[in-house]
């Protein structure tokens, strides 16, 4: 069940469906993991998890990366509250919230981040001049400028060059919603590592990555699912009834 | 008429199944200040809105469907209500589910939907904020809840819809059929699914982008995250988190001598660890699954690999109710067998619980010959044969063949029909089968069985006050397991004071319990109305009075009529009510009841 597509540039991405390709997958993840807890041992707890000032920190303390380790997600959804009340004053609303957590036949759950990709698919298809997507050197992030600059409801380009299908529109304008890693300290982990008192948590996040985005990005919510299928349902991989 | 400032949006959603006439409902914010939503809001409407003595089955009978107060913020472990005049007792019926329709349903923007009349065809509706339709769906009649939540997903184009759908039970009005969310979740009790099919109403698709106003924001998230806190923190519940409600059943078996085997014919059965959370985890489970903005997660999935016939089969369970009923109380020794029954039950639309009862009542009733293999179409339905059960679990949900016709009446109507002994072995308190705790090992269950509004309920309180805590919960539309016992035991107030922030009210701790008591009563009221409910009918079965547990950690335990007159005493000093257990005029006036005075006169 190994396909190819054609990437960005031309150059042809590998996207391993079987499940030992998947199993290999989950390897690549968790080193990025092991890179993530030898950073916060570096800084320290206090410094990982700052709850005082989110937005205020120096660019020594930001988050530059976001880490999903799929298969232990509850699908409780903390972390699209915690999103949407970060960006939308205060009040629940997942339809706005850049991370979202999709349902696949009701047994499978998909939290769906923004890697940050390196090369950024949705910048390069970005047709605005000046940009209205930029990738930023020094946080890392996906920077959406402004409603201004970008085309709205009358481009598609960033949603269609998403490989992992995460990007969507404001239910309202139009506009795509992006993720800004709340100014380097996520509240989606926050919400994720406090609902998981005794479970793994889902979300993390790390200063450095290891080109685990790089891996990860060309996973969109199907092929995710299906791989999960296999991972944890096996020998039912369709999710029919039996 | 004014307008809340936050928590609802003040509209409800009026749908006319026989005419198709979809309108909108202005609610007044006092309406919501005396009843809140759920189970005291359904008793109110219930009482002011259906005709007294309607049959529940016919078109005059409504639905509703009634997200609470918290759904959509943040609050934790939320869910959604459904009442109804229930087809399967003749009373008041409230069913919650967890799951994720109950706060895709706030986010639509309406505070709930009053379903009346019978649709002519097959039909389900589609809310997708302000835009309401009514959709032919001919196509998905005789589908499972699994095809008919992927058909309409499918149909719709779109995967974001949440789904509340019926099974082939619920379309064939079996009175205890019950309505599913999320494929595996059910609001199982009473018969919502009977009374879903008898409207021609095969699913509700759901689809929500807005947010609930909140009136003072920074209080209520702060407060809200306190709660969370509190469910999180429950000492006594961080087992539930790892092994589920499951992890109940050998508890219920080695410790407290609750559990329910072969017809509450014996609370001892140590065959339950082939049945219970350490065989699940070994064989079956696979992950957690939470509610929406739950720490709980309680519930399970998972696939089994026992390598047998059901080899593969994916499902969520077992849960403490599901896992005894369709396990021990049936005999079985094997969890594949007992996973499958769940998993069927759920696929056909049928509440496990009440399935689970009315199967071990018929094979108690061929083990004592007073049922013959000739009136169950040759099924041998004996104890421990999980092919028979799996297989009658179908004739149910159809109401294929005499078999089929007999086990769907449910037990009550099944005894009155059988005659004789039957009566005898019939476990139910007011025509509705109960759940899976046996009130002679653990004597508070009675109080939830013979007390409870919608007869044997385990989700009723097992005190007086506690079941004010749940009618409280079913109110504001929380989880009884993750909220009640957190916040009622440490800080009842809690409620008061999140309503406050979130709607900008001005109760006081106090009015949390008048107000519990008010929703008790006025779903009192309701069935007094409707079914002359009194003293007489808060009893236990009689195998529950008469029979001494045989064996087991209580064995000899009886629940004695002392302690049926010292229950129904306590209750209704509690509550007001006079010694027959109707609510006191004085009573009445002091919950704003006096509505229904006339009908309290009259009893």
């Amino acid at each position: 069940m190994s396909e190819s597509k054609e990437g960005q540039k031309g150059e042809v991405v590998q996207v391993t469906l079987d499940r030992r390709g998947f199993v290999k997958g989950s390897f690549t993840l968790v080193g990025g993991m092991l890179l993530a807890i030898e950073a916060s041992k570096l800084v320290g707890p206090g410094l990982l998890f700052a709850a005082d000032a989110p937005g205020k920190l120096k660019p020594e303390e930001m988050m530059k990366y976001l880490y999903a380790v799929r298969e232990g997600c509850t699908g409780c959804r903390s972390c699209e509250y915690a999103c949407s009340m970060y960006h939308n004053n205060g009040l629940v609303r997942p339809s706005v919230s850049a991370v979202h957590v999709k349902k696949y036949k009701n047994v499978i759950d998909i939290p769906m981040i923004c890697w940050h990709c390196e090369d950024a698919p949705c910048v390069k298809a970005c047709p605005t001049t000046p940009q209205a997507i930029v990738k930023d050197k020094e946080t890392n992030i996906i920077k959406y400028i402004d409603d201004k600059t970008c085309l709205g409801a009358k481009c598609n380009k960033c949603i269609e060059a998403c490989p992992s299908g995460f990007l969507r529109r404001h239910p309202d304008t139009g506009w795509p919603i992006f993720c800004d890693l709340c100014g380097g300290d996520p509240q989606c982990v926050k919400a994720c590592q406090a609902q998981a008192t005794d479970t793994a948590p889902v979300l993390s996040t790390a200063k450095k990555g290891f080109g685990v985005n790089l891996a990860y990005r060309n996973v969109n919510v199907k092929d995710a699912a299906e791989g999960l299928m296999q991972t944890l349902y096996y020998p039912n991989t369709d999710g029919g009834r039996r | 008429m004014a307008t809340p400032k936050g928590g609802y949006f003040g509209k409800m959603l009026e749908v006319d199944l026989s005419s198709g006439k979809i309108s909108t409902r202005a609610m007044d914010e006092q309406i919501y200040k005396d009843y809140v939503g759920g189970y005291g809001l359904g008793a109110h409407l219930l009482y002011k809105e259906l005709p007294p003595k309607t049959d529940p089955l016919s078109p005059q009978n409504i639905l509703l469907i009634l997200p609470g107060p918290f759904n959509g913020t943040s609050c934790p472990s939320t869910r959604l209500n459904m009442c109804f005049k229930s087809p399967h007792t003749g009373i008041f019926a409230h069913t919650e589910v967890g799951g994720n329709a109950g706060n895709e349903f706030k986010w639509t923007g309406w505070d709930g939907v009053i379903v009346k009349g019978k649709a002519a065809k097959p039909t389900y509706l589609v809310i997708h904020n302000d835009k309401v339709e009514l959709r032919d769906a001919s196509k998905l009649w005789g589908k499972d809840t699994y095809e008919t939540d992927e058909a309409i997903k499918a149909e719709l184009k779109d995967d974001e819809f949440r789904t509340i759908v019926i099974g082939p039970a619920g379309e064939n009005k079996v009175t205890y059929a019950c309505i599913i969310v999320d494929r595996f979740r059910a609001a199982g009790r009473s018969g919502g699914g009977a009374v879903m099919g008898s409207k021609n109403l095969k699913a509700v698709a759901i689809k929500g982008t807005k947010a609930v106003p909140v009136a003072n924001v920074e209080a209520y998230n702060k407060l809200a995250a306190e709660a969370k806190d509190m469910c999180s923190n429950v000492e006594a519940w961080q087992g539930v988190k790892r092994w589920g409600t499951a992890g109940l059943m050998e508890f219920a078996n080695f410790v407290a001598g609750s559990l329910v085997a072969k017809n509450y014919q014996t609370s001892w059965y140590p065959d339950v660890e082939y049945l219970g959370a350490e065989e699940a985890n070994r064989t079956f489970w696979k992950r957690h699954t939470a509610c929406p903005n739950c720490p709980m997660h309680c519930m399970k999935l998972g696939v089994l690999r026992t390598g047998g016939k059901y080899d593969g089969l994916i499902a969520e369970g077992p849960e403490y109710e599901t896992g005894v009923m369709m396990g021990t109380n049936l005999g079985l020794v094997e969890f594949e067998g007992a996973m499958k029954g769940i998993e069927e039950c759920d696929a056909m639309g049928l509440c496990t619980i009440s399935t689970g009862n009315v199967i071990g009542y018929a094979m108690e009733l061929v083990q004592r010959g007073l049922l013959k293999p000739a009136d169950l179409d040759g099924v041998k339905l004996e104890f421990g044969n999980a092919e028979a059960a799996i297989a009658m679990v179908r004739k149910i949900a159809r109401k294929e063949g005499k078999a089929g016709a007999l086990l769907s009446l449910g037990i009550k109507r099944m005894a009155d029909k059988l005659g004789g002994d039957a009566s005898k072995y019939a476990i139910h308190t007011k025509g509705q089968e109960m759940a899976a705790h046996d009130p002679r090992g653990f004597k508070p269950r009675g109080v939830s069985y013979a007390m409870g509004q919608q007869g044997g309920d385990h989700h009723e309180g097992n005190t007086p006050d506690g079941q004010a805590v749940f009618a409280w919960c079913c109110s504001a539309v929380t989880c009884t397991l993750a909220t009640a016992t957190p916040w009622a035991k440490r800080r009842p107030g809690i409620v008061c004071e999140m309503l406050n922030s979130l709607c900008g009210w001005n109760m006081k701790d106090e009015d949390f319990w008048t107000m519990g008591k008010r929703f008790i009563t006025a779903a009192r009221v309701f069935n007094i109305r409707e079914a002359g409910i009194s003293r007489k009918d808060d009893v236990l079965p009689v195998r529950m009075t008469t029979e001494p547990l045989p064996e087991g950690p209580k064995q000899g335990a009886v629940f004695t009529e002392e302690d049926t007159k010292k229950m129904q005493d306590d209750y209704y000093a509690y509550y007001g009510w006079d010694a027959n257990g109707i609510p006191t005029p004085e009573t009445l006036k002091s919950l704003k009841l006096d509505y229904a005075m006339e009908v309290t006169k009259k009893a």
